[in-house]
Order: C-alpha cells, then sequence, then structure tokens
C-alpha cells in the first residue's frame, strides 16, 4: 500500500468538505478498501475514516422504519431485533457475506455503495423498497435502493456525495420473504446467483443478484405470479426476461440462467406455499 | 501529510500511546511494533483468520484494519489470554483436545472461539462453525476444534456458576 494520510472524521460536514478531492476514500470496515489496496485496485490519497460520526452509527427503529447507519457492521443489522422479527430477509442476506469476523467490521452502506452485481444484500433492499440517504456538499437527499445502483462499480452518488443511511420503510411486509444464495463454496464467497424473494401485500417481488450489471428485478416473474399464475416452473422460466448473465470464474452465462430459475422456483414454492 | 498519527489504546489490559504511519496494519503494528508476534500473518485480505485479534472484546482480522484505527479502543490479543500463568480455559482445552497440529491457526482460532464464548458460553456446532467461519486450518483440525471449544463451554459454565452461587 502506497502513501497515504489518514484522518477521522466526526462531522458529517467535515467529510463533504473533503470528499470531493482527487484520491479521497471513505473507510468504515475497511473490508473492500483495504484488500482493494492491496491488491493495487485503489491508490487513495486520503483515506477519511468516518465510524466516529454519529450519524452514521444509528441503528433505530420509529415510526419511518429501520434506519440503518453507514458505519453500522453487518452482524449489529443481523441481532438488532426489529431487523430480525420484521425484514428476516435482510437479516439473511447480511448473514451471507464474508464470514463472521468480516461481518463484525464490514457494513451494509459498504455492500452497496461497492455497487457489486453480486452484493448480497441488494436483492433484499431491492425486495423491501429500501431508500438510501445520501450527503453531500449540495445538501441532502433520497434515492430508491434501485436508482442507486447505475453499472459494476458504479453508484448513483455524485462526487463529494456519501451515503448517511439505508431506510427500510415501513410498513414492513406482512408476508414471508427469504434470500438464497448459490457459491462455489458453502460459506465465504461472493454470489454465484443470489435470489431473494419477498411476499408483500401489494403482490411477491423478486430480485436476483450476479445475473446483470446491477441486481435486478424478476419483474415478469413478479407479473405471472401477481396476476394469479401457480405454476412455479412456468412462472420461474420467465427470469431469462430480465437477467443477461456473464460468463466469469464463478459460473458460466448458461449455469446462471439455469441457476436463477431454480433458486427462483425454490423461492416461489418457500414462500407462496405456507 | 502522511504518517505520525498519535493513538492511546489498551493492549491486553495495558494502556499505551504510540504514533503510527498512516498505512501500517493492525497486524504488522502488532507484530513489530508491539512486538507481539503471537498474531499470526497468513492471507492478508482477511480471508484466513490466523490475525484474528479482539478489538473491543469483537473478533476481528488485523489485516484488514489500519493501527490508526485502534485509538481509542481496547485490543487483546494471545498474549493477553493467560492470567497470572495460568493458561484461559480456551487455550487448555485446544491441548486436551490436540486442536491443531501445525499451529499456525491456533492464536486465530482461540481469539475467535474466546469472543464467542464471551458472549455464548454454551454455543452448538452451528454456532461454533459459524463464529469460526472466518478461521481456516489448512491442517483440517476442524473437528477436534470444534470438540475444545464445546468442551471449554461446559468447563467455563460449570466455573461461573460456581463463583455466584
Amino acid at each position: 500500500m502506497r502513501n497515504f494520510a489518514y484522518r477521522k472524521c466526526t462531522t458529517l460536514s467535515e467529510v463533504t468538505g473533503l470528499l470531493g478531492g482527487e484520491g479521497v476514500f471513505l473507510l468504515a470496515g475497511g473490508t473492500d478498501l483495504l484488500v482493494g489496496m492491496r491488491g493495487g485496485k485503489y491508490s487513495p490519497r486520503l483515506i477519511l475514516d468516518i465510524k466516529s460520526i454519529p450519524e452514521l452509527k444509528v441503528l433505530r427503529e420509529d415510526e419511518a422504519g429501520i434506519t440503518i447507519g453507514a458505519a453500522v457492521t453487518l452482524n449489529q443489522i443481523e441481532r438488532f431485533e426489529p431487523v430480525a422479527k420484521n425484514v428476516p430477509v435482510l437479516a439473511k442476506a447480511c448473514h451471507h457475506i464474508g464470514s463472521f469476523s468480516i461481518r463484525n467490521r464490514g457494513t451494509l452502506a459498504g455492500n452497496i455503495c461497492n455497487a457489486s452485481p453480486a452484493a448480497d444484500t441488494a436483492a433484499a433492499l431491492y425486495c423491501l423498497g429500501a431508500l438510501v440517504n445520501i450527503a453531500g456538499p449540495g445538501g441532502e437527499r433520497s434515492l430508491a435502493i434501485e436508482d442507486f445502483f447505475v453499472a459494476p462499480g458504479k453508484t448513483a452518488l455524485n462526487k463529494g456525495e456519501l451515503v448517511v443511511s439505508v431506510l427500510i420503510p415501513k410498513p414492513y411486509p406482512a408476508g414471508k420473504g427469504i434470500y438464497y444464495k448459490a457459491s462455489r463454496t458453502g460459506s465465504v464467497d461472493l454470489a454465484t446467483v443470489g435470489v431473494a424473494v419477498q411476499k408483500r401485500d401489494d403482490g411477491i417481488r423478486i430480485a436476483v443478484s450476479a445475473v446483470a450489471p446491477t441486481p435486478v428485478r424478476a419483474k415478469a416473474v413478479e407479473k405471472a405470479v401477481n396476476g394469479g399464475s401457480t405454476d412455479w416452473n412456468a412462472a420461474a422460466a420467465l427470469v431469462k426476461d430480465d437477467i443477461i448473465p456473464i460468463t466469469d470464474l464463478r459460473g458460466s452465462r448458461e449455469y446462471r440462467c439455469h441457476l436463477a430459475e431454480v433458486l427462483v422456483r425454490r423461492g416461489l414454492a418457500e414462500i407462496m406455499e405456507v | 501529510m502522511a504518517g505520525n498519527i498519535t493513538i492511546n489504546f489498551t493492549v491486553n489490559g495495558y494502556k499505551e500511546v504510540r504514533t503510527v504511519n498512516s498505512w501500517l496494519s493492525l497486524l504488522k503494528f502488532i507484530r513489530e511494533e508491539l512486538k507481539l508476534t503471537g498474531t499470526k500473518e497468513g492471507c492478508e485480505v482477511g480471508e484466513c483468520g490466523a490475525c484474528m485479534v479482539l478489538l473491543d472484546g469483537e473478533a476481528v482480522n488485523s489485516c484488514v484494519v489500519l493501527a490508526a484505527e485502534l485509538d481509542g479502543r481496547d485490543l487483546v490479543t494471545i498474549e493477553g489470554l493467560a492470567k497470572n500463568g495460568e493458561l484461559d480455559l480456551i487455550q487448555q482445552a485446544f491441548i486436551d483436545h490436540s486442536a491443531f497440529q501445525c499451529g499456525y491457526c491456533t492464536p486465530g482460532m482461540i481469539m475467535s472461539a474466546r469472543a464467542l464464548l464471551n458472549r455464548n458460553p454454551s454455543p452448538s456446532d452451528k454456532e461454533i462453525n459459524e463464529a469460526l467461519s472466518g478461521n481456516l486450518c489448512r491442517c483440517g483440525a476442524y473437528v477436534e476444534i470444534r470438540e475444545a471449544v464445546k468442551t471449554c463451554g461446559k468447563k467455563q459454565g460449570r466455573k461461573e456458576e460456581a463463583r455466584c452461587p
């Protein structure tokens, strides 16, 4: 790792004032940043440690829903009772990231800001209609999670902006939700394909990761099921309408298409037949 | 300017003040500056767990933490477990169960196990597998390691019961 300056920030304005500069990176859990630096992917000039900023440490439930600050770790989220009770699909997705010790450091905001098409939490957040609260030099704004992912490694954040928190809005879905992940090993690997299925008052919602430049909704499947189809085989096959997987070291295009269909079918059977 | 960051922290119960360079990893700091070489260097990318330490009581991979991040925090390394010349229960359990072959992963395994037993003195097999998911053993002593953690939990439970009648 080459030389860089380190600064522990204690206020949001301190961060937004510096973040627009060349080679400025944010450090929360560091589980992607430090690994990326070692591999030569990132060469920061200045690292801003954001873990001590009060707004980013928030983990609370109120009238609006569950607010998860950008510095809250994945294990804290998984253990937070309102998450486990009301949106278990998110607890499950957090649980699928890395190892236990990595989840003691890694954050939800880091997972989405990395903008990996395979981000484990993304599919769950899509199903829950999560909102991303953003702060920047121009003030604050809020964005739907589906508009946050733009391309592999690219988010909708403008220069100088950072994620302050993620909101899981109320009302929570009354129905069941699940997250399935297929990966090369039983644990501690990125998803070859990830699928979240969530039953909601307004119908079923399905999101799939690692099958397109960003996580995507399986809208054709949703439409079929919400239109009354109970043939899960036929409905799951429609997942191909919304995905365009690539071939890489984790799986071929054909294998990913197959996995997506199988996992969606399993999800539908699990969620709908209770 | 890079470098020369002052950090205040406790290590194995002792208060310390040091200056570190911004790019120094916590792992290198522990081994090369604090001279506590029980913490091992393995993959350096947070995958193998040989460098596991407790930061404010939580097991973390010290290779993916900066030394600068130690400021204001409490660090425990493998050297901090034995008290007054007596091994920690989990250390003794690893010996009793021969829960290692080459021993390189052992300090990391023990730190993850200690963190687990501190929050859950009677973990199930599944909970042990989970808590140790970030620790790799290339010799394959996993079965003995799990037994050591389980037995230690039971012993620890008895000891705690004896302490608070």
